[in-house]
């Protein structure tokens, strides 16, 4: 519902600050919504050990990977995760990677 | 914001919210939450959607309805809206529920026995607008003076109501503020029945005018019917998962965990909500476990919508539901198998056991089954060596709606916790009489804008209630609780839940399914199966 500009290239985002055209997003454009929607500045090799891996996953399958696997391939727990994205995997993570929102009873 | 709110209001023309609820309305809580300053405050609806979305009923926005550019589109949006509610009263549009809706449109007492059964009525403290009978009442005009066109004197009978685009607009919203789980049907001596009314005013929105929250329809049985799941999975990225889930249990359990895949002529056909797989893969990781140990010839489908049990049309459209129930009926003809097991979910168990009977017919009408009953079969009949003692922490059951009241299902559940749970408390009240999780029909997926801090505050506030009540005796953090909750929706609701009161963090209330008890209770498995966690 709306656009905005981030790191000078223009997105479609839904309510919940979700892009809409995943194809354009790059790093920089990570870090931009990290600090808009999560407050995350800098990010951290952590931040994107976990960007990275749903990023990986998203282009194999077309669909964020299940929590238990994205803690297990990270070596991070659950908890962790939410230190580092803390509206938590779903609403935080996936968003900064520039995945669509979860769907489904998840 | 306080005030008598009455029937003419939901047509007023003006784009102010008929409510705005603050926290000091609502019901109190009890401890540790009794102090309303740790109730925290509500995020405002932000102004963009109020510009761009229909948002006057009770500034919050679940259906993202863009508010019509001129007089002419709100016209034909009244016209199709009118057409509809003439078709919702006919046998030929209409056979499956015209013959409850009449009766609760012409034989409603106005006893009010009902609105003391609505938990979202109660919650708000008693807010006029989420009365059950407001909805109905406005429903039951609008029948007395457009399908069965009363004169004047009807009109003085049975009331008047002034049709146009903001009463419509609101009520759109307003199907969306009930969790059908038809509590005050159960209570109504004459069997009239707001839940029914709430869900043929979202199916005419559906069908009729192609307004549905884009959760439930987008996203959800669109989707499913699609790529075969409203997750998203395709059958690749499922067996992927699956393997995943299997190679998680044999490390965890010490015991190894293989799913088979589509065997034909199998016993049991087990349909998971997907939604387990992707957010709690413990629930079907110990399901596996369990049927491989009792020894039942078991199997998963990857067809497609074999492997997702979800069928979100029964929340809003009649047409989508029985696309999935037929698709679901279909992968057992295929398969050769004996019966569908229905894992922990509640929409799925009452969308294929009861309301598809009518549907499926003939050679299509194949045995389903609970996984409550298969379980208590597991349990009870001895197929597997338990230790109770490993589930020695209180444990409380959480009744989905759609298992209990709307199916009956009360005691199998409750046969596997008395005997494997030795600190399982019951809430009060449960059973038949339970109260909906509230996530119900769509309410846990449905997140947009501000509507979880609606979900949290108004339809959550009489379960949480509940929780804290059946806890009151141990809830310091050093006892680790678990309310055990056989439904994904139900999960979802108790996830956000009992996150937004810290409940994990401050007093350690845990939530899972039941078959997850189960394993964490079988003698042979590594201990500590339920790990304390936040999931």
């Amino acid at each position: 519902m709306g656009t905005v500009v981030l790191a000078g290239k223009e997105f479609e985002v839904d309510e919940d600050g979700f892009i809409q055209n995943p194809e354009l997003w790059d790093e920089d454009v990570a870090a931009e919504i990290a600090k808009r929607e999560e407050g995350i500045e800098p990010m951290t090799d952590d931040h994107w050990k976990v960007v990275r891996y749903l990023r990986t996953y998203y282009q194999e399958f077309r669909i964020a990977p299940m929590i238990r696997k994205l803690c297990k391939e990270t070596g991070f727990q659950l908890k962790k995760i939410y230190e580092l994205f803390p509206s938590g995997p779903a609403k935080g993570a996936c968003k900064v990677a520039g995945l669509p929102k979860p769907t489904g009873c998840v | 914001m306080k005030g008598k709110i009455r029937l003419k209001d939901l047509s007023r023309r003006d784009r102010r919210p008929l409510v705005h609820l603050e926290n000091r309305d609502l019901m109190p809580l009890p401890p540790p939450l009794d102090d309303p300053a740790v109730d925290p405050p509500w995020a405002p609806l932000a102004d963009r959607a109020r510009e761009k979305y229909e948002c006057s009923l009770d500034d919050t926005c679940a259906v993202n309805v863009p508010q019509p550019k001129s007089p002419e589109e709100e016209w034909e949006l009244v016209l199709k809206f009118l057409s509809g509610l003439q078709k919702l009263f006919t046998r030929e549009n209409n056979w499956t529920f015209l013959q409850p809706l009449l009766l609760t449109m012409e034989h409603c007492a106005k006893c009010q026995t009902c609105s003391k059964a609505c938990h979202i009525f109660e919650a708000s403290g008693n807010n006029e607008l989420y009365r059950p009978t407001y909805r109905s009442e406005v429903m039951r005009r609008l029948y007395f003076k457009y399908v069965k066109h009363g004169g004047l004197l009807s009109a003085w009978q049975h009331g008047d109501i002034h049709l146009n685009w903001p009463l419509v607009a609101r009520l759109i919203e307003l199907s969306y503020r009930c969790n059908l789980c038809r509590r005050c049907a159960q209570t109504c001596p004459i069997g009239a029945d707001n839940g029914l009314v709430a869900h043929e005013l979202r199916k005419l929105f559906s069908m009729e005018m192609g307004i549905a929250p884009r959760e439930i329809h987008d996203n959800g049985s669109m989707l499913q019917i699609r790529v075969g799941s409203s997750t998203g999975m395709n059958p690749t990225v499922v067996k992927d998962n699956i393997a995943f889930i299997d190679e998680d249990m044999s490390e965890r359990t010490g015991i190894p965990v293989e799913t088979p895949w589509d065997v034909e002529g199998a016993d049991v056909l087990l349909i998971h909500n997907a939604g387990e797989i992707m957010a709690w893969p413990e629930n079907p990781g110990a399901f596996a476990l369990i049927l491989n140990a009792a020894g039942i010839r078991w199997t998963l489908s990857s067809e497609l919508a074999g492997y997702d049990a979800i069928n979100y049309g029964l929340w809003y459209d009649d047409a989508q539901f029985a696309r999935v129930a037929l698709s679901h009926a279909e992968i057992v003809r295929k398969l050769k198998v004996k019966k569908i097991i229905l894992g922990e979910c509640g929409h799925a168990h009452k969308a294929l056991s009861v309301v598809a009977d009518r549907l499926l017919t003939g050679g299509l009408n194949i045995p389903r089954e609970s996984s409550m009953t298969l379980l208590r079969d597991i349990v009870m009949n001895g197929r597997l060596k338990l230790d109770p003692g490993r589930n020695n922490f209180p444990v409380t059951l959480h009744d989905p709606c759609n298992m209990v009241r709307l199916m009956g299902v009360v005691e199998p559940q409750r046969e596997i916790l008395r005997k494997i749970c030795p600190r399982f408390r019951e809430m009060e009240p449960h059973g038949v009489d339970n109260y909906c999780c509230c996530g119900g029909s769509g309410f846990a997926i449905i997140s947009g804008h501000n509507v979880p801090d609606w979900r949290f505050h108004v339809s959550g506030r009489k379960k949480l209630q509940q929780i804290l009540s059946a806890f009151a005796d141990c809830l310091e953090p050093e006892t680790p609780k678990y309310v055990c909750a056989p439904c994904s929706n139900c999960k979802g609701q108790f996830r956000d839940l009992l996150a937004y009161y810290d409940l994990w963090e401050k007093n350690r209330i845990l939530y899972g399914g039941l078959a997850e008890l189960i394993v964490n209770a079988m003698a042979d498995v590594k201990p500590g199966y339920i790990e304390w966690e936040w999931r």
